[in-house]
């Protein structure tokens, strides 16, 4: 898309080509295409509180990526993510005021995208135990568009989501944040809401959950498929029970 | 590496992966830390699993780091939700003051069907009027039909929203959607006029990047393309429109 001026009166003999530059254009001040790309992140949201009505929604289109993971990944369901990532950028928008210049706006957004997330988790806990029915179909959509990444990128992507959906929430979420998002066991108890013994113990027993739904993908970069076998054997069988 | 996985007399017992992932944890107490230490030191099973826990924190901080694209349905809703949210705003306050916002009591997080629906309630409000399309012949079918012209909400968008929006209100529709009051459609149709191709398809008033300017889409060369220019000086009484952008929308459907 290109900015074009022309006048009403005068009209030219063809119809404008996309992406031809008018030199005009650029003297135009508000509609400059891609306008917002020069802002970063703090001066979007100033606008935004000061009354622009469209700042927020760039920035919500230039994180939305990066929150979407977070939000997948702690929920496993693509409906629940969307409800969740919803409902967090609302909360943003309404408390943009409140945030402080000092922090980066990623990491207040991201915030607010975790606690939304272990909300609709700790509501699920209290609505259900019985686990989400999965959607297969909807799951493989979820490592992206086809063209977009190669094929083994999206095939561990998915293998990630689909062991994290195995795993119980609790530990699930402490894995995200810490081993996933590279928050410290501090910071993710704070945010959790417990004690770091508690978020170390979940990280642990998801880890080892984790390992045998993994086991496959991690020997597979070896290439050797018998041994890949009996490892996920070896680790079943170490596993035992709950 | 055993064949069973199970425990072998050799190791007396392997050690559960719980255990071992306690171990990395520093979770365990220190004598049974210390055994469990030993045994993984001398046990080539368990050494694998001590190895293969080490290497899935560090697989997870990896795949951690790279973004997962958000779904396009997902996407396009999110970006209707807030600009939603951002007209809902605006009409709330006239302009701005966040903080007056949020004293407001009953603010309500739109679901997510609701608000959808409510966005394309607010792209085309009152929907002005959606015409058969064998109407659309009539050159003047605005003033043949005055109460096809009503002045409606004003839809405030980014540069890069425009094709979105003329797409999403033209494809709900198989004629002529005019949502802007009578002077701002004429206004607009004196501009297509001066077009090769004038068949007006839409006139939707709008605040564009902040800029109050009214969308025009024309007909393009094929049934599905619009050519679409955003003008500036048709509102407020205006008759001359000047484009300030334009962009071609194609339609996927009709
Ligand atoms: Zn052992």
């Amino acid at each position: 898309m290109t900015a074009h001026l022309d006048s009403g009166t005068n009209p030219p003999a063809q119809l404008p080509r996309i992406g031809q530059h008018d030199p005009v254009a650029q003297q135009v001040p508000v509609l400059q295409h891609g306008g917002y790309d020069q802002l970063d992140d703090h001066e979007l949201l100033r606008l935004h509180v000061a009354g622009n009505p469209d700042t927020f929604g760039f920035l919500v289109k230039r994180h939305r990526d990066r929150m979407w993971a977070v939000a997948i990944r702690t929920l496993g369901e693509p409906e629940e993510a969307a409800d969740a990532l919803q409902e967090a950028f609302i909360s943003a928008f309404r408390r943009a005021d409140s945030f402080r210049g000092d922090a980066k706006v990623t990491t207040w957004l991201h915030r607010i995208v975790v606690n939304a997330c272990l909300d609709r988790i700790r509501r699920r806990q209290v609505r259900q135990a019985d686990p989400l029915p999965e959607d297969e179909d909807r799951a493989a959509e979820l490592a992206g568009p086809v063209e977009q990444d190669a094929a083994e990128v999206r095939e561990r992507r998915l293998d990630v989501l689909n062991a994290l959906k195995q795993i119980n929430p609790d530990q699930r979420s402490a894995l995200v944040l810490v081993d996933m998002e590279g928050y410290s066991i501090e910071e993710a108890a704070s945010i959790l809401g417990c004690a770091p013994g508690t978020v170390k113990s979940r990280c642990a027993r998801g880890r080892a959950r984790l390992l045998p739904l993994l086991r496959q993908w991690q020997t597979t970069r070896g290439g050797d498929s018998d041994l890949q076998d009996k490892a996920s054997e070896t680790a079943a069988g170490i596993m035992g029970t709950e | 590496m055993t064949d069973s996985g199970l425990p072998t007399s050799e190791h007396l017992e392997h050690l559960e992966t719980d255990t071992i992932a306690d171990l990395l944890e520093n979770l365990l107490p220190a004598p049974e830390a210390h055994r469990a230490r030993e045994h993984v030191k001398a046990c080539p099973d368990c050494q694998l699993t001590y190895d293969a826990l080490l290497q899935l924190s560090e697989d997870l901080a990896d795949e951690g780091r790279s973004d997962i694209p958000m779904p396009a349905d997902v996407a396009e809703h999110l970006d209707a939700v807030i600009s939603a949210e951002a007209v809902r705003r605006a009409s709330t306050v006239g302009v701005h003051s966040l903080a007056q916002i949020r004293e407001e009591p009953h603010r309500h997080i739109p679901k997510l069907l609701g608000a959808a629906a409510a966005v394309v309630l607010i792209a085309a409000v009152g929907v002005g009027v959606v015409m058969a399309t064998k109407d659309r012949a009539g050159e003047n079918v605005a003033n043949t039909n005055p109460t096809a012209i009503l002045p409606t909400g004003v839809v405030s968008l980014t540069t890069a929203q425009i094709a979105p929006q003329v797409q999403q209100t033209l494809e709900g529709s198989s004629g002529v959607v005019l949502n802007a009051s009578a002077n701002e459609v004429s206004c607009a149709k004196s501009f297509a006029a001066t077009r090769p191709n004038p068949e007006v398809r839409l006139v939707q008033p709008a605040r564009i990047d902040g800029t109050r300017a009214t969308i025009l889409g024309l007909q393009g060369g094929s049934p599905r393309d619009i050519q679409v220019f955003v003008l500036t000086g048709c509102d407020a009484g205006g008759t001359t429109g000047t484009s300030i952008y334009d962009t071609t929308v194609t339609l996927r459907n009709r």
